[in-house]
């Protein structure tokens, strides 16, 4: 990256925080038409979570702790797993779970930023926690239409995940975040675009160089998204999110983003095998402050395979049948 | 175009007789023709891929006189009527074997009922193309991805033979190369779920296609896709079409995520009352 372009992004996004450093010797190839190359297909899997948990007091931990946190994740997975002695049967009433570790891939490690393990993919609020406006969110979700009923009453009161529309958990973001599986992305270029597919319901996201946002009357889910190069650094900027993909709701994160949020992603490449995906949320109808949050993208040379959901989604009419049914 | 002449043409365009010759198209990645845009049929193939004539609706219930729209169609009026179109198939009609023939006019009869495309369901091969929705291509030097309008479908196409797709899918596994000026696309593993359009036409999971893209100029490429399903048809046939690029501050592809529009149809009979 230019040195004159470093110092506008970091004034830009980062603002007083201390962002990550990188590499300055690694040349960044070029597609056919000239762009930095950021394609191929790559993985965002992580035991890192969005917020810090409570047993980590600093951002950056030892190789000792991240050596920890995988045991405890692994071992997690056995007990989960075995949940049951050899011929012992569930419990009348027991949950019984909804898959097994076989059918999760969240990731075995503690993310590396710099060559050194993260405790969370926050990085400001420097307590890495979210900057939630209690009063703002409380007032803004009083006028959810959705609060009036039970969330068994009608398909669109479930979640964006399980009706099919687009993943869980913000997985095809903005901002894109790891969850429980299908934690893969392909990125192609052409001259004018950057296209990002989630493998989480084929989410893609059409990122229109120099061009402008869509009216405000146009709300695609994932939001509108344009970019420009800052040096080598791909910016995208999302503004005309959906009202109803505001909960971004993984296992291990929820967060919400509304209908005015603007969110900014800054993706480098900085090595054959990792592009530095950062990103700041905008958001004061929920938050007091903007967030601001990081992780690798990790090249991956295995093949992403379809993910179609909606297809074979007998759960939602089984959820709605099965609650209008115990209404009887 | 008359089939002989848009042959004619094409041959004579690859050949470098018309004015429009090979080196005259955009060049893309490698020196290949660029075939990055925003592209979209012209016709109603997604009607019906043979010819048909014009008719009140998709779906027809027996009237005093002519057959009238059926009652869910009612509503619509023209909105709901059929245009006419010729076929796209070289020879005029699917050469289906008989008993797949007669599932064939099950399935238009019980349309309503059966298309995939009215529960939003992921389109397949070679309807993706001809769906009344644009599609984008990202050509680049490492990769060739298709990015559809219609439900948000996709199609990653290889660049290198995979081998035999792991499992089936609705879109199936694509892998292509560049024969000459053409983009050749060979697609396997699908599912038997999806249909070729609104009439029923359908295959099986020993479907293939093999489709080509061929760039005529700036503005057009010829589609063509050459459909293998020994268990559904007598022989290989083939349909032809042209696609035309969308050009223009409006050439945007827009997202068209219908599952939530079927919610109701799907659904709604469920809901609280």
């Amino acid at each position: 990256m230019q040195s004159s372009s470093k110092v506008t992004l970091l004034g830009f996004i980062f603002l007083s925080i201390a962002g990550s450093i990188y590499s300055d010797s690694y040349e960044i190839k070029k597609t056919w038409f000239g762009d930095p190359d950021l394609q191929g297909t790559w993985t965002n899997s992580t035991l890192t979570t969005l917020e810090r948990p409570t047993n980590f007091k600093s951002l950056v931990v030892s190789d000792e702790q991240a050596r920890a946190a995988a045991l405890i994740a692994s071992q997690g997975n056995d007990a989960y797993d075995n949940y049951l002695k050899e011929g012992e049967t569930p419990k009348k009433g027991q949950d019984v779970g909804g898959y097994n570790t076989a059918w999760m891939d969240p990731g075995t490690k503690l993310l590396k930023v710099n060559n050194e393990y993260r405790s969370s993919i926050i990085i400001s609020p420097k307590n890495g926690k979210l900057p939630w406006d209690a009063k703002k969110r409380r007032e803004y979700f009083s006028k959810d239409v959705r609060r009036k009923f039970k969330r068994t009453d009608h398909p669109e009161l479930r979640g964006v995940g399980e009706r099919c529309v687009v993943g869980f958990g913000s997985s095809g973001g903005p901002p894109m975040m790891n969850v429980l599986y299908n934690n893969n992305y392909q990125i192609v270029q052409s001259p004018g675009y950057v296209m990002i597919m989630a493998e989480m319901i084929h989410d893609t996201r059409i990122v229109r160089l120099e061009g402008v946002h869509l009216p405000e009357s146009v709300d695609p889910w994932m939001g509108d998204s344009i970019g420009r190069w800052e040096g080598d650094t791909l910016v995208v900027e999302t503004t005309n999110f959906n009202w109803q993909h505001v909960h971004r709701a993984g296992l291990r994160h929820y967060f919400a983003i509304s209908k005015d949020a603007k969110i900014t992603e800054l993706f480098t490449r900085t090595s054959d095998s990792e592009i530095l995906y950062r990103f700041r949320v905008d958001d004061p109808s929920l938050y007091k402050n903007t967030w601001v949050g990081e992780m690798p993208l990790r090249f991956q040379s295995d093949k992403i395979y379809e993910y179609a959901c909606h297809e074979g989604n007998y759960a939602m009419g089984n959820i709605l049948a099965g609650a209008r049914a115990e209404e009887k | 175009m008359p089939l002989i002449y848009r042959r004619v043409f094409i041959i004579l365009s690859l050949l470098g007789v018309l004015s429009v010759s090979a080196t005259d198209l955009p060049k893309g990645p490698n020196d290949k023709p660029d075939l990055n845009g925003v592209w979209q049929v012209l016709n109603t193939a997604n009607y019906n891929l043979e010819a048909h004539s014009a008719s009140a609706a998709m779906d027809l219930v027996e009237g005093p006189i002519v057959p009238v729209p059926h009652p869910s169609l009612l509503a619509l009026g023209a909105v709901g009527a059929v245009p006419a179109g010729l076929s796209v198939v070289e020879e005029g009609t699917i050469p289906y074997k008989k008993k797949a023939l007669k599932k064939r006019n099950e399935n238009k009869e019980n349309w309503l009922q059966l298309d995939p495309e009215i529960k939003c369901y992921l389109p397949g091969v070679p309807r993706a193309t001809y769906m009344p929705y644009p599609f984008q291509i990202f050509h680049s030097e490492k990769a060739m991805f298709f990015a559809y309008e219609y439900a948000g479908a996709v199609r990653n196409i290889y660049l290198e033979d995979p081998g035999e797709a792991p499992m089936d899918s609705w879109m199936g596994q694509s892998w292509g190369y560049w024969e000459n000026n053409s983009f050749v696309i060979e697609a396997s593993g699908f599912n038997d779920q999806t249909w070729f359009d609104r009439s029923g036409n359908f295959h099986s999971d020993k479907l293939k296609v093999i489709e080509k893209f061929t760039l005529l100029n700036e503005h057009t490429m010829d589609y063509q896709a050459t459909i293998e399903d020994e268990e559904v048809f007598t022989r290989p046939w083939t349909i032809n079409m042209t696609l035309y690029k969308r050009i223009g501050k409006d050439a945007q592809l827009q997202q068209f995520k219908c599952v939530e529009f079927v919610e109701e149809l799907l659904y709604g009979k469920w809901r609280a009352k």
